[in-house]
């Protein structure tokens, strides 16, 4: 039994800066991976490389047993033409074809369709799953009203699994922001995936909303959906994740079990800098340096989001 | 690669909804739904009656116009309102419709019935040829690209020998079915209509009727949600499974098919076609009746074209001025109304404070969702393929 998803030597250049520089990792089904690293660290670029958005410069990405990484023949290549074929979606695999195959993505900030209604946000993306044909649709058959209704019927079983309480027929800009990150999370879940990836779904939520949060992403989990995703909350990702990947500079730098990367002192020193480089005395004075950083409650998700902040210059 | 039966391998399927939603509120004062009905049946009682209460060529004339506007409007409005894609040589299909019609009914002689099936065919091949290579581009620059053809299809008209070069085509046949034609009079309830004109405006009101209702159907369907979302933001569409380039030219030929049958109305309304109907101001009056009553909302647009079509003839007894007025009065419109004077998100007045009824969901947050999970089910054993 082959994984679900497997990359493999993941490269992705824009022109000198090398955003992903040879990640592999695999995701089997049913799993919650997590992927983190400091900011800039390529996560959001190898997500793009893997949904599809991005073509990557080198690397196979199988997802399904499916190869979501195509190279262009020689033919093409020596003629430069592979860019033109490839914006016209040859010699690719478009996202939206990707998420047919059963990948669905949010991304890091909200994108939405604001001029949607809830349930509309919820029953596009349903595209893929409904048949309705064009004279159906200008005719109203039978047919095209039972598959409306059986579509709203399962845009909002999906609104109420991850919980969404609001009106369904408002504007999604009318929502609050946690709303907001469940109708994303629905609207993924509506595509039918076998891998839901987020990125940074955390970002923004209160407390209670990241408790909420974990949950939900359990019970993703529980209905057979291997889960990855990237967050910068350790708190949540330490009770969350089977297995981490940590990025750093585009390269994978460890993999493991949240203990084993707790106590992993590359990722320390990825996200704290070289503990034992002689601290500069000016900066402890300007005080640009903060000394509680270097101690171990960094990664224990007591201090969330202070990582960032770590000394990496 | 073998890939043996897992619970990956089951299509994923909803959970079915934990809470009954209340009916979705019907009537024509309490939902906008039957308002909008009630409102579409009233405009068609006009639309019926107008020749009854008042017939003459000059007013037939003028209502035909503005049902044949109504019709490019309806197009433009699913190219630019729904799939958001901004079309400045939007006149260049309802060219092609015209001069096609033109072209098999005067230099091919078929009767115009038969026309409207090619008429169809080539705006379908003007919509892929304009569209395939130009709809990768985004905003702005599709304006320009889409202004350029245009003006292509104006120029070509204007030199080539089929389409009588600068002077057009004259004598365009009206609608006949064998022996009977438009142009003979008709008697109906004991009311004679000697004018092919009234006739005229009979079939333009039911081509723009079927136009109208069927624009807006497609756009409650599964392509026009697709279509709102590439206009909405087009890689959350893509990443919805959505493929944006197929969504958006299906929107692109369908404007051009709309603008195409409108474009044969307009040949046979008026009997003969130039390249000078076809100038870029036109493209820009569509678009601004399209803007001006509010991108993406049926009612809206209708009144837009009405207005834009309308507007220069009520203001006819200001002779010069008539353009200046029509100019502040946009002006003035788009001040107040800067979404259009009937925005597709427009809640009706009285309807703003009635506060609709949430589903009961009170205390769900409460429960944890390892329980609610009890009632989901996932369908197994279902191959995807």
């Amino acid at each position: 039994m082959s994984a679900l998803l497997e990359v493999k030597d993941l490269r992705l250049q824009f022109g000198g800066v090398k955003a992903v520089d040879g990640l592999s990792f695999t995701v089997e089904a049913g799993e919650i991976l997590a992927v983190i690293g400091p900011n800039g660290a390529g996560k959001t670029s190898a997500f793009n490389c893997i949904s599809g958005f991005y073509l990557p410069t080198s690397g196979s990405v199988v997802f399904d047993g499916r190869d979501i990484v195509r190279q262009a023949p020689s033919f093409w290549r020596s003629l430069r033409l592979v860019d033109l074929l490839q914006s016209f979606g040859f010699y690719r695999v478009l996202p939206s074809r990707v998420t047919k195959w059963g990948m669905a993505r949010t991304f890091q900030n909200l994108r939405l369709f604001r001029e949607l209604s809830v349930l509309d946000n919820v029953k596009t993306a349903m595209h893929a799953n409904i048949r309705e044909g064009f004279w159906a649709t200008l005719l109203h058959t039978p047919g095209y009203r039972k598959a409306e209704r059986e579509c709203a019927e399962q845009a909002r079983g999906w609104l109420d699994f991850v919980g969404f309480t609001g009106d369904e027929n408002l504007y999604v800009t009318q929502l609050p922001y946690g709303e907001q990150r469940r109708v994303e999370i629905a609207r993924a879940l509506a595509t039918g995936p076998k891998l839901l990836l987020l990125d940074e779904p955390a970002a923004g939520l209160n407390f209670n909303e990241k408790q909420a949060l974990m949950q939900l992403i359990r019970s993703i989990r529980d209905l057979g959906v291997a889960v990855v995703l990237i967050e910068h909350d350790m708190g949540l990702i330490m009770n969350l994740a089977e297995r981490i990947v940590v990025l750093n500079y585009g390269k994978e730098i460890a993999v493991g079990s949240p203990e084993q990367i707790k106590n992993d002192p590359i990722v320390i020193e990825a996200y704290l800098g070289v503990e034992d480089e002689p601290l500069d005395e000016t900066k402890l004075q300007t005080g640009t340096v903060d000394l509680s950083l270097l101690d171990d409650s960094l990664l224990d998700g007591s201090s969330q989001g202070k990582g960032k902040k770590g000394k990496r210059s | 690669m073998s890939r043996s039966q897992t619970r990956a391998d089951a299509a994923l399927r909803a959970p079915s909804p934990l809470f009954d939603r209340p009916a979705a509120p019907a009537g024509i004062l309490n939902s906008n739904k039957g308002f909008l009905r009630a409102l579409g049946t009233l405009a068609v009682v006009l639309l019926a009656v107008l020749p009854f209460i008042n017939a003459t060529p000059y007013l037939m004339s003028i209502a035909t116009s503005a049902l044949i506007y109504v019709m490019l409007a309806m197009g433009l409005n699913v190219v630019v309102g729904y799939a958001g894609l901004l079309d400045l040589g939007y006149i260049a299909f309802f060219a092609v419709g015209a001069y096609i019609s033109g072209i098999f009914t005067t230099v091919l002689g078929w009767p115009m019935w038969a026309a409207l099936p090619m008429t169809i065919a080539a705006c379908i091949v003007a919509g892929i040829i304009i569209g395939a290579p130009t709809l990768r581009l985004r905003s702005d620059y599709l304006a320009i690209v889409t202004l350029g053809f245009g003006e292509i299809i104006r120029i070509t008209a204007n030199n080539l020998q089929i389409t009588g070069g600068p002077s057009g085509i004259h004598g365009i046949p009206t609608w006949s079915f064998g022996d009977w034609s438009f142009s003979d009079g008709f008697t109906l309830f004991g009311l004679e209509f000697p004018q092919r004109v009234v006739f005229y405006y009979f079939v333009a009101a039911v081509v723009v009727l079927v136009g109208v209702v069927g624009a807006g159907r497609l756009a409650k369907g599964k392509m026009g949600r697709a279509w709102k979302a590439v206009r909405d933001d087009e890689d959350a569409a893509e990443a919805m499974g959505i493929n944006t380039y197929i969504a958006k030219i299906t929107a692109y030929i369908i404007g051009a098919v709309w603008a195409g049958i409108a474009g044969q109305l307009m040949a046979t309304h008026l009997s003969a076609i130039s390249p000078n109907s076809f100038q870029f101001l036109y493209s820009a009056l569509i678009l601004m009746s399209v803007v001006l009553g509010g991108m993406g909302s049926t009612p809206g647009v209708i009144i837009g074209a009405l207005f834009v079509s309308l507007a220069p003839e009520l203001l006819r007894e200001f002779s010069e001025w008539r353009f200046l007025i029509f100019g502040v009065l946009l002006v003035v419109v788009m001040l107040f109304r800067p979404a259009g004077l009937w925005p597709s998100t427009a809640i009706l007045p009285w309807l703003k404070k009635l506060k609709p009824v949430p589903p009961p969901t009170a205390g769900f947050m409460a429960v944890p969702a390892a329980s609610a999970n009890e009632d989901l089910e996932t369908v197994e054993g279902e191959e995807t393929r």
